[in-house]
């Protein structure tokens, strides 16, 4: 490693005329085999456990939040902006298939408007909370989440207000209702695995990298050309988007929605960050990891624990959230990164 | 006046009470070298920010290529054509080297894979081929600074602002960057330099400007500037003058 830190005149000219190898990049395809190949080994797994109708649904939370924690990621892992307000547009997802379906608009389509909705809502909204920075940025989205809150509740002709809305059972792919959890567990995978496709092409590419240079330093990213502002918004689109379609799922499963099961600020906002927190912000794996590692847990947590002393599911988990904001910045996949890293280091002398 | 390059007209920033820089006029061709030397806290490098519009000016136009840039942001100017390294390095941290170099160099490709040749052909340039694929936050102090050259260059701006680029690194790297800057300009490129050390400032010739207290006190060759009575004293104190 010492010898590159001299630099030569040789290395001047042998940087002449010829074709430099793209060393130091990860290709979009290279990360998209290995989404790939994890979605398979996932696949798998869950027909081993598709006789169990409680795993099951325990899988299906596991894959959905998966998703949705990767979409958070773009714009808070890549992108560096904590937003507090993806319930919001998790929210616009579940609605929009609610208030479609009645309309006898299927959820496969609805996931047209849903999307957009969410998208043009980030935008809209976005535009003058970028204006603050790092955690004044998150308390405003959290503001935010909390003002939508108190208006679901109020337009009742949109929401059905505290009541709720629920759609009936009637099975069928095209309704996106099925009987078997079995089956939203392949849903919510095939959710998740299209997540992170997307999210490995951000990554990747033009949009990913300029996400990356706005959060690590904005002056850098501003001299090389790059529009901090457009870039954030495009990110929080993204994200606002996928997390919309995760919305459309989800509803379509509970086939009942309030306010608190899509907007609850703990339940549902805190958590996709809370998820890739704990798998690791930033990076592409973290958030199926952190969701992997969290949703099973908490499930188990909660029936084990809640009867003997309730609540306490939550103490369990907020104290591994401190401990990972404490020991592991990066999470459970930047731990993996770092120590893989410094095996290479050591087997290169 | 085809060929120029650069305006700076009168250009003056206040900090509060405090005056940076003074009506400071620089006026670069196409293809220009200048040195812009001077005391600590001369105001040299505002007066980068202020060209490149990190800073807003207080008074003074900046054009560039026949536009006025004046009002215009950062990433604009960086569009335009100005390329510039930061005194204080500003590594993107979590990416790596050749990514570093990257967001660059996607200016002249869209396509990832163009880019990302563009960006290790920068690379190799100051030296850093080798340390492509390292997390750039791993990067050593002179590596630092290499690396903003190479940004920099990614960009292929019309001109290219050098903030102290050379301090903190040892004898050989300083010939390295000078070499460097020798060849960029023989090809073509339009260079201004921050620079502490004269002997640099004699190594690359032409033009060099002096500031001091915010003020432009000399312009012109090095060996004449070098000799002004005014600069000594700037740089030495009254009593060698
Ligand atoms: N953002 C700022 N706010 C207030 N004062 C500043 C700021 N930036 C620079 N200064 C002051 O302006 C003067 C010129 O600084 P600078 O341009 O960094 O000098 P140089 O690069 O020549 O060493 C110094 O007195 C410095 O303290
Ligand atoms: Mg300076």
């Amino acid at each position: 490693m010492k010898k590159a830190e001299t630099m030569t005149v040789s290395t001047f000219a042998a940087a002449k005329g010829r074709h430099a190898p793209a060393r130091g990049l990860v290709t979009f395809r290279s990360s998209a085999l290995q989404v790939i190949l994890l979605s398979v080994v996932l696949l798998a797994a869950t027909f081993l456990g598709r006789e169990h109708s409680y795993v099951m649904n325990i899988v299906a939370y596991t894959f959905l939040f998966a998703g949705l924690a990767t979409a958070w990621n773009i714009i808070g892992g890549f992108g560096g902006q904590f937003s507090l307000m993806h319930a919001v547009f998790f929210a616009i997802g579940g609605y929009t298939a609610m208030n479609l379906f009645k309309l006898g608009v299927n959820p496969w389509i609805a996931l047209v408007p849903a999307m957009a909705l969410a998208a043009g809502f980030a935008v809209i909204v976005s535009w003058p909370l970028f204006r603050l920075r790092g955690k004044f940025f998150g308390i405003a989205t959290l503001a935010v989440a909390e003002m939508m809150l108190v208006l679901a509740n109020y337009f009742k002709g949109l929401t059905g207000g505290s009541q709720g809305m629920s759609v009936p059972l009637k099975p069928g792919l095209q309704n996106m209702i099925f009987l078997d959890r079995f089956h939203y567990a392949l849903l919510m995978l095939g959710y998740a695995t299209v997540v992170l496709l997307i999210a490995a092409y951000v990554y990747r590419s033009r949009l990913g990298y300029f996400l990356q240079a706005v959060r690590d330093e904005q002056d850098a990213a501003r001299s090389v050309g790059i529009s901090i502002t457009k870039v954030k918004l495009t990110g929080m689109a993204l994200s606002a988007a996928l997390t919309a379609a995760g919305g459309v799922l989800f509803a379509m499963y509970l086939r009942f929605v309030d306010p608190p099961t899509l907007l609850s600020i703990t339940d549902i906002g805190v958590r996709f960050l809370l998820i890739a927190l704990i798998g690791g912000i930033g990076t592409l794996f973290g958030p199926l990891i952190g969701a992997l590692l969290i949703v099973p847990l908490e499930f188990t947590l909660r029936a084990y624990l809640a009867d003997v002393v309730p609540g306490s599911h939550l103490i369990v988990l907020g104290g591994s959230l401190i401990l990972c904001a404490l020991f592991l910045k990066r999470g459970v996949v930047g731990l993996a990164l770092d120590l893989m890293n410094r095996r290479k280091e050591a087997s290169h002398g | 006046m085809a060929d120029m390059l650069l305006n700076v007209e009168g250009v003056t920033k206040r900090f509060g009470g405090l005056t940076a820089v003074n009506g400071v006029t620089l006026e670069m061709r196409k293809g220009d070298l200048v040195s812009l030397i001077g005391p600590n806290g001369a105001g040299k490098t505002t007066l980068f920010n202020l060209i490149t519009g990190q800073l807003t000016v207080t008074q003074g136009r900046v054009r560039f290529k026949g536009q006025d840039v004046t009002a215009r942001s950062p990433e604009e100017r960086a569009r335009l054509g100005f390329g510039r390294t930061f005194q204080i390095a500003k590594t993107l941290t979590s990416m790596t080297t050749l990514e570093n170099a990257l967001v660059g160099a996607y200016h002249r490709h869209h396509d990832t894979r163009k880019a990302a040749e563009r960006a290790m052909n920068c690379l190799e340039q100051v030296g850093l081929g080798r340390r492509a694929g390292v997390r750039a936050g791993l990067l050593t102090l002179s590596e630092r600074r290499r690396l903003e050259i190479a940004r920099a260059l990614a960009l292929g701006p019309d001109i290219l602002m050098l903030d102290e680029v050379m301090a903190g690194l040892n004898p050989t790297e300083v010939d390295d960057i000078i070499h460097l800057i020798r060849a960029l300009h023989a090809g073509g490129l339009t260079l201004l330099v921050i620079e502490h050390n004269l002997k640099v400032v004699r190594a690359l010739g032409h033009r060099v400007m002096v500031v001091d207290f915010g003020t432009r006190i000399a312009e012109g060759d090095p060996e004449t500037v070098l000799s002004d009575p005014r600069v000594i004293e700037a740089y030495l104190g009254k009593k060698y003058a």
